[in-house]
């Protein structure tokens, strides 16, 4: 029986002494390159502006940490790349900490304490351990090779649709370069590791405390075997370890002097961009404080060191390219190419030792690096983007601060201006007069209460299209009914509503917003009443996230779950079921921003319709192209819209009839898509309030036709 | 080098309005205000040149009207105006466009910039002739309806392009300084933001009086006007008809009016 002690794998077996030193020397170089690296970095992410995000720094850490070790957002919509990313991931990290061990018990506890550990059994399992990492991380790595030659994603492809082919700025080459070197590097360390193991073994095959125990390392043994099989003998095998050793390590000391420099740099950034993401990213835009003279992003230096981190976190996996609307059709935009644009911008501006004059950090404009006008005015807004990346980059902020800038500067599409102008003038989009905002009411039956004159228990904010679009209006009336029919004692603001201001605030025209928010609340503040309902998810999603920073506190609900809890309590009753067969869109508002998938799927499902879904539900729904203020500015002709494209998913349902919408945007967007897609007669769109209109049973008529009969 | 750029706070109606008991006017309770459209459009121009040149460029704003017209004018402040002035007496009530031509010809010559625009016309009156008159108060060179203009500030000669009837444009070279009315069109306005307007209403409005401009109240208001309102009313509604049908049918239901008013 061989000495515990004895079974270990002696470091620098064989060396001489300046070849020791060497190897040192060329690690601490690794090192200081590194870290030199490091610091260039740091002093650039320093150049940005001030964020806040340190608060909460143990229980940010903690969720980082569980996201990546459970790696959620990798494996989402592409479960294949996540594993194979785990692999990669595990196995880079436990190999790291074998190396950190060895490195722990050779050049600090040994030389200073005369501590060692790293013999025996607990040799042996962590040489089995290493072994199984390095196989994860070939596996891995093999995978995403395979990924990248052979199965042609889309999402992969780095053609920027915001440039053309010939741009100085178009060819993305580098970066498909860079991701090949990434892993062939990365390949290589880990199959000459294996392949130094087993060179070990044949050279010291007549050691029996190396010998006897190989299989404890089962890949090295079996390819110590091949290549005794082949004839390599012990001497040559001793040779061949001390070429591949230095290949080996000095391939992997590179690769860790250039993370900094590379995109392996996103072992570091992208973990930070996830500690420091926010969960209100998008549907809280930031305020302005009201002493802050600038507004907006103008260079690159205006983007806080938050964002900064996270333009560097992207590893171009494409997931906010495949989900963007704007992308879908062809739009100059695409999420991934808006980060990647001011990231290259950063690291070419913000690297450098002095910073450059403040012209030449103008992010805006038609130069090379520069982000185009057209291309901040496609997005919607509709947070596709930073609801799927893996690594909490928030590109809607971004983009709207951008936009602000370009509002400051008087930069506006001329009919978005009429909007605006109209917006502040009258407060509605529609350019309607105040007085007629609840003209829809007079149709009605009954009176509704006058929020602002007396109590009650729910406070309708109506919105805009709800409230003058004739379409959407007969939709309001039928809400309006069901509220009665249930007993709701509601209300509304009538004349004194405005503008709620959601879509304002994402096209960038932010003292508007404020104008409109403190208008609302101050009016709101002054009733009496216990909750608010609205039909709009635009609305709902800037009372009830972004209010609250201009001490609006008020408690808020979407019109789906009212009716739900109205069908609970037995407030309303169904005389009848439908037989349709249905699909359901999420609005961005409702769904994304504020996750409310369930309770309008609750309903459809009360209803008795079959609810067939499209491929894009939930989290994936696709913006119908309204959201950011698009809905005021006419797409271009000739080119698919986002809401067309929509009709087109629909239309793949057999034997649809109700395309079911919860969204006064979206009724508008897609009774007009159906049309122009080509679709009508085929299915039609309806408000969810319609579907469960058409079966709900109305006791008033009866009651009065109970009292005709009974005189 | 400084541009001079006339501007109307003109009147919207709302949506139900009622005519003043005096009948001359509408009642001012039911008039929405906002800056006149081709303002917009005579200011953009102003700036372009303003941004474009490597010599310094003033672009100043005046209106004629009262306190309510700041608002207006804050608008131009924001939009990037260096100056606004404002110039008002309760006398000038009543003016009307060779009046107001008067009075800016005073501020023009207290000012002496080096080219002055204004807007075609404005959106309320449409009497296109406040900018055309203040060029015959001055006795400057002017061009109406400027669809293009290409100028190098502090240049005596300008270039423009004039929109004619028909879809015909004009060409014409211009001495300068000189009064050109500015056509929609001409190039894209930027947008004045909340905040711009915000942080403009702590710049000043210089404030003018008659006699700061040398005038006297016999010069200005409803005396000195060559023309002034009699009546002001909603005409009749339902006087035309659609007539409706096959080419054939209009044409013979045409002909049946005709003689109709011919008496036949």
């Amino acid at each position: 029986m061989n000495e515990a002690h004895e079974i270990t794998r002696i470091l620098f077996e064989g060396f001489s002494n300046w070849s020791i030193y060497l190897f040192y020397v060329i690690g601490y170089t690794a090192i200081g390159i590194f870290l030199y690296g490091v610091y260039v970095q740091i002093r650039k992410y320093r150049r940005g502006k001030p964020d806040a995000s340190w608060g909460e720094f143990f229980a940010r850490f903690k969720d980082m940490c569980k996201t990546m070790a459970t790696h959620r957002t990798l494996k989402r919509r592409d479960k294949s790349a996540g594993r194979a990313h785990a692999l990669i991931f595990f196995g880079f990290v436990l190999l790291f900490i074998g190396t950190a061990t060895i490195t722990l018990e050779y050049d600090i506890l040994e030389p200073l304490f005369g501590i060692t550990f790293w013999y025996g059994d607990f040799y042996l399992w962590f040489s089995l351990v290493l072994d199984l990492a390095g196989v994860g991380l070939i596996g891995g790595l093999l995978y995403m090779m395979y990924r990248r030659k052979w199965l042609k994603l889309p999402k992969l492809d780095y053609a920027r649709p915001d440039r053309e082919p010939g741009d100085p700025d178009y060819d993305r080459s580098g970066y498909r370069r860079e991701d090949w070197a990434f892993l062939w590097a990365l390949i290589l360390i880990g199959f000459t590791g294996f392949l130094l193991e087993a060179a070990r073994l044949v050279w010291l095959s007549e050691t029996a405390t190396v010998w006897d125990y190989r299989w404890w390392s089962p890949i090295g043994a079996l390819m110590a075997h091949v290549m005794a099989g082949l004839g390599m003998g012990a001497e040559a095998a001793g040779n061949f370890r001390t070429g591949l050793w230095w290949f080996h390590g000095v391939l992997a000391l590179a690769f860790v002097a250039l993370i900094p420099y590379t995109k392996v740099k996103h072992i570091f950034t992208a973990s930070a961009s996830l500690m420091f993401r926010d969960p209100m990213a998008g549907k809280r835009l930031p305020s302005v404080p009201e002493d802050q003279e600038d507004i907006g992003i103008k260079t690159i230096t205006d983007l806080t060191w938050k964002q900064l981190l996270h333009l560097d976190s992207c590893t171009k996996c494409g997931r906010c390219h495949e989900a963007c609307p704007a992308t879908a059709v062809g739009a100059p935009l695409s999420p991934r190419d808006v980060i990647l644009s001011l990231r290259e911008f950063a690291n070419k501006s913000l690297q450098s030792k002095e910073l450059p004059e403040q012209a030449e950090l103008d992010v805006h404009g038609k130069d090379v690096g520069q982000v185009f006008m057209e291309t901040l005015w496609s997005c919607r807004t509709c947070m596709a983007c930073v609801e799927i990346c893996p690594v909490a980059i928030e590109h809607v902020p971004i983009i709207v601060q951008m936009r602000r800038k370009l509002v400051d500067e008087g930069n506006m599409e001329p009919i978005l201006q009429k909007t605006m102008q109209s917006i502040h003038k009258n407060g509605n989009s529609m350019n309607e007069s105040k007085r007629k905002r609840p003209r829809w009411t007079k149709e009605l039956p009954f009176t509704i209460k006058d929020a602002r004159k007396e109590p009650v228990d729910v406070m309708w904010f109506v919105g805009d299209y709800a409230s003058f679009d004739p379409r959407n209006q007969v939709v309001t009336r039928s809400f309006a009914k069901l509220m009665k029919q249930a007993g709701v004692d509601f209300g509304l603001l009538y004349e004194a509503e405005m503008n709620a201001g959601n879509d304002v605030r994402r096209v960038g025209e932010e003292g508007l917003y404020e104008f409109l928010a403190n208008a609302n609340i101050s009016t709101l503040e002054k009733c009496d009443f216990n909750s608010i309902v609205t039909t709009d998810p635009h609305s709902f999603n800037t009372i009830r996230n972004e209010y609250p920073d201009f001490g609006g506190e008020f408690e808020i609900q979407h019109y789906t779950t009212l009716l739900k809890q109205l069908f609970e309590e037995g407030k309303l009753k169904l005389n009848k079921k439908l037989d349709y067969r249905v699909t359901f869109h999420d609005p961005c508002h409702l769904g994304r921003y504020n996750k409310g998938y369930d309770a309008p799927r609750e309903l459809i499902k009360l209803l008795g319709c079959e609810l067939i879904e499209m491929d894009r539900n939930r989290d994936n729904s696709f913006c119908c192209g309204a959201g950011g203020g698009r809905i005021w500015i006419p797409d271009p002709v000739g080119i698919e819209k986002p809401s067309e494209n929509r009709m087109r998913e629909a239309a793949e349902i057999e034997e649809l009839d109700v395309f079911i919408v919860s969204c006064p945007k979206d009724l508008t967007m897609f009774e007009d898509a159906l049309k122009t897609a080509g679709y009508e007669g085929k299915f039609v769109v309806k408000e969810l309030i319609e579907l469960v209109n058409e079966c709900v049973e109305f006791d008033e008529v009866e009651v009065i036709d109970a009292d005709v009969v009974s005189a | 080098m400084k541009i001079l750029v006339a501007v109307k706070e003109v009147a919207a109606l709302d949506e139900d309005f009622e005519i003043r008991d005096d009948q001359l006017d509408v009642d001012e309770d039911f008039l929405l205000y906002d800056l006149n459209e081709w303002d917009d459009f005579s200011l953009e121009e102003a700036m372009v040149i303003k941004e474009s040149s490597d010599t310094e460029v003033e672009v100043v704003v005046v209106s004629v009207g009262p306190e309510r017209v700041d608002d207006v004018l804050r608008k131009c402040l924001a939009k990037g105006a260096d100056r606004a002035i404002r110039v008002w007496d309760d006398a000038m009530e009543g003016s009307d466009s060779v009046t107001i031509g008067r009075i800016l010809s005073a501020v023009v010559e207290k000012e002496k910039p080096d080219m002055v625009f204004a807007g075609v016309q404005s959106s309320d009156e449409a009497a296109g002739s406040t900018g055309i008159s203040l060029a015959a108060s001055l006795n400057w060179p002017h061009a109406a309806v400027v669809a293009g203009l290409e100028y190098q500030p502090g240049s005596n000669k300008a270039k423009i392009t004039r929109e004619l009837e028909g879809g015909l444009s004009q060409e014409v070279e211009i001495d300068c300084p000189s009064v050109l009315t500015i056509q929609l069109g001409i190039n894209t306005p930027r947008y004045a933001s909340l905040r711009g307007i915000k942080q403009a209403a702590a710049k000043p409005v210089d404030e003018i009086s008659l006699s700061d401009l040398g005038l006297s109240e016999s010069d200005v208001g409803v005396d000195a006007a060559l023309s002034r309102v009699r009546r002001m009313y909603i005409p009749e509604k339902g006087m035309a008809s659609m007539i409706e049908g096959t080419p054939a049918e209009q044409a013979a239901k045409l002909a049946e009016i005709i003689r109709e008013f011919k008496g036949e």
